[in-house]
């Protein structure tokens, strides 16, 4: 039998893990953002805030996956076998690219721009949403898509804790000694990172392009 | 609306304990065009932020319109106070209509009234808003920007002009017509103007009276005249024929 009629034998199968594999993903980077960027929001605002939180991204970012899946399970609540677990692991590996784009985004913006606002009469919160965060997006866009395309990744290693995906097949393949099922597994998922990141890419050159767009 | 006075009395500031300001009185009538002239470093820039609170003096006190600048909200002082500065400083992601309208939106004016008041703004510094309002500012020249900067610090009808070398990214002859512009332009509107530059020349041309700055003093106040027949002391008359 040849990979491809393994593969159309398995079709439903596969689109369906793989679904599931989007999902998860989808939600952890949602997370990720909804906690990453306001928090770097406030480092830029309360600087005594950047070296524990980021300091505490970076470490989880040093843990391998594997390893730190393995750590959530026993912890009551969070813990357990199934697609929680990997959740919470995956927003923790979200945290630190979108944190730190977010930072040095806010951070990068011209001096001379942000005296020129102060200067107009900006209160903080205007200083913030109408120059810091749009001049930043560029760079919070691209901590983003690093968190996605890193996200598909670690969503097939996600599979060891039964959170499903597409790394279910490539554990069962590597269990049975399957190549053809491991395949089956790894080049979804590859086509997925690859998918995502230029989709994301193609979002972003929109967005950059709209900047010039009267605001109201 | 109409120009105010600034005063500043016995101000003192230091940055990390660098003395950048001894005492320095001055007083800046309504209407006029006052231009601090000194080299980089003299202590002329710090003395514009004083007025619009982005410092704060160590002693003595700045009055804006007889009001000491500290009893004002800095947020509320700074939307009374137009300011431009080198380099600009316009907001790359907003057209230049958009900016140029940027404090009447702080302000809370509507949409339409922005609009009107972006155009009014932008013919008056000699562009034409349907050619220039929905474009970019990095589509503009460099000399296009500063008049956008000149707008945008007018655009409240604010009751003082504060101007750090606003025309000093622009070429010799972009920057010429910009001063004799801007020149007819002040006196048409009556505003205060403290103008913060180091090129005499432009200092001459501008003034209605010159405050020359060095060490964090005030060497001399007068009229480009005075101060070109009875320098005050060596430096004033060094720095004045070094330009000429």
């Amino acid at each position: 039998m040849s990979f491809l009629e393994f593969l159309a034998g398995r079709w439903t199968e596969i689109l369906g893990l793989t679904l599931e594999h989007v999902v998860l993903v989808v939600i952890s980077t949602v997370a990720g953002v909804l906690i990453a960027v306001p928090l770097g929001l406030a480092i830029t605002r309360i600087p005594a805030l950047g070296r524990p939180v980021l300091g505490f991204a970076g470490v989880i970012q040093t843990v391998p996956s594997l390893a730190l899946f393995g750590l959530l399970i026993p912890l009551p609540l969070i813990g357990g076998i199934g697609s929680r677990t990997a959740i919470i692991a995956l927003v923790l590996y979200a945290l630190l690219p979108i944190l730190r784009n977010t930072v040095t985004g806010v951070r990068q913006v011209d001096p001379a721009i942000l005296d020129a606002a102060n200067g107009m009469g900006m209160t903080d919160w205007q200083r913030l949403t109408l120059v810091e965060v749009p001049l930043a997006l560029p760079s919070i866009f691209s901590g983003i898509r690093i968190a996605t395309v890193v996200g598909v990744g670690l969503v097939t290693i996600a599979a060891a804790v039964g959170a499903g995906g597409l790394g279910s097949l490539i554990f069962r393949g590597l269990a049975m000694l399957d190549s053809r099922l491991l395949f089956a597994g790894a080049i979804p998922s590859a086509i997925l990172a690859l998918l995502a990141d230029a989709g994301l890419a193609m979002l972003e050159a929109r967005l950059v392009a709209s900047r010039g767009a009267p605001a109201s | 609306m109409k120009g105010v006075a600034i005063s500043f009395r016995e101000v003192v500031k230091s940055f990390d304990e660098k003395l950048v300001l001894d005492r320095v009185s001055l007083d800046v009538s309504p209407g006029e065009v006052l231009v601090l002239l000194g080299r980089s470093g003299c202590g002329k820039t710090t003395l514009l932020r004083l007025v619009n609170r982005l410092v704060d003096a160590d002693g003595g006190a700045v009055y804006v319109g007889g009001r000491e600048v500290t009893d004002w909200d800095p947020v509320e002082l700074r939307r009374g106070i137009g300011y431009a500065i080198q380099g600009v400083g316009l907001l790359p992601h907003l057209s230049v209509g958009d900016n140029v309208s940027l404090v009447p939106r702080l302000l809370g004016w509507n949409p339409e009234r922005r609009r009107e008041r972006a155009a009014e703004m932008l013919r008056l510094v000699g562009l034409d808003p349907r050619e220039h309002g929905d474009r970019r500012p990095d589509q503009l020249s460099g000399g296009q920007r500063q008049r956008v900067g000149v707008a945008r610090a007018l655009a409240a009808d604010p009751q003082a002009l504060l101007m750090d070398e606003p025309f000093g990214a622009v070429d010799p002859i972009g920057r010429r017509s910009l001063q004799e512009e801007f020149r007819s332009l002040s006196r048409e509107l009556g505003k205060t103007v403290l103008f913060v530059t180091h090129d005499v020349t432009e200092a001459f041309r501008l003034a209605d009276r010159i405050a020359v700055v060095a060490d964090g003093g005030i060497r001399q106040v007068g009229t480009p005249g005075e101060i070109a027949d009875a320098p005050a002391d060596a430096l004033v008359r060094g720095l004045i024929e070094g330009a000429a």
